[in-house]
């Protein structure tokens, strides 16, 4: 499985970050919200700078594009544990 | 904090004009108050970590008693502790302080519905967007190879959409 995280976050902004913390998985950059809108994941105004914004959610595709397991939180501060998100995936059959 | 005076309170003092004093309780409910919405804040934006979820619930807490002492206090014995009209007007403002802080941290913790996001079992809408290179990067490529090289390609992906701003 590969992990892939997605916001709206300029791509130098997301090289600082994955450098500062070391992570090796993707990042991907949406300034324009485009995949984030054809999502349906547009969360209106809610940056600090009240832009829009990617609300978080997670989706488990497999290799023919089809979701397999997702989550939606309702709470910005829960987010699912990569334990979680493991489990969810060695649960599956692939 | 003026834990002490809450046992002095209790022993009920005969009034008398000349120990006029501010009323404590309320001011110090108050205070707990502010420091309850600080901690909202912090927690809300991120700026403290682990120690602060108990204490978002028990500053409100404790700034309600000690409003509510005050409050008591203030209505028993309205000669010293500087009257009614002062502990309701402060009890007032705590209250819309509490009203209006919890409007705007349950508002801003509303989230859209995504009514329209893909389902399990659905296919995922395919995507172009830039890597942290600023090479552009579409679902299939995903696929087509790991993260790490030499890596055998992957069976999934795992699509994480998060806030930004980091």
């Amino acid at each position: 499985m590969r992990p892939v995280a997605i916001s709206v976050d300029a791509p130098e902004v997301s090289e600082n970050l994955r450098k500062k913390q070391g992570y090796a998985f993707t990042f991907l950059s949406d300034p324009q919200t485009e995949a984030i809108r054809r999502y349906d994941l547009l969360h209106k105004a809610a940056s600090p700078e009240e832009h829009d914004i990617s609300r978080p959610a997670e989706f488990l595709v497999d290799r023919s594009g089809i979701v397999r397991w997702e989550n939606f939180t309702e709470d910005i501060r829960v987010r699912p544990r990569a334990q979680q998100m493991l489990q969810a995936a060695q649960s599956l059959h692939w | 904090m003026p834990t002490h005076s809450v046992h002095a309170s209790l022993c009920l003092p005969v009034p008398d004009q000349s120990q006029k004093q501010s009323n404590r309780m309320l001011w110090a409910g108050l205070a707990f108050l502010l420091l309850a919405i600080l901690s909202n804040v912090l927690s809300f934006f991120r700026l403290s970590p682990a120690l602060l979820p108990w204490v978002i619930f028990a500053l409100p807490i404790l700034a309600l008693v000690f409003l509510l002492i005050g409050l008591v206090r203030a209505f028993r014995q309205p000669q010293i502790h500087k009257g009614k009209i002062w502990g309701s007007i402060v009890t007032v403002l705590a209250i819309l302080l509490v009203a209006a802080s919890t409007l705007f941290f349950v508002g801003a913790r509303k989230l859209p519905s995504s009514g329209g996001a893909p389902q399990v079992g659905q296919h995922v809408p395919d995507f172009t967007l830039s890597d942290s290179t600023g090479q552009p990067t579409t679902l299939a490529q995903l696929f087509s190879a790991s993260a790490t090289a030499g890596a055998p390609p992957p069976k999934a992906v795992l699509l994480v959409f998060y806030r930004g701003y980091w």
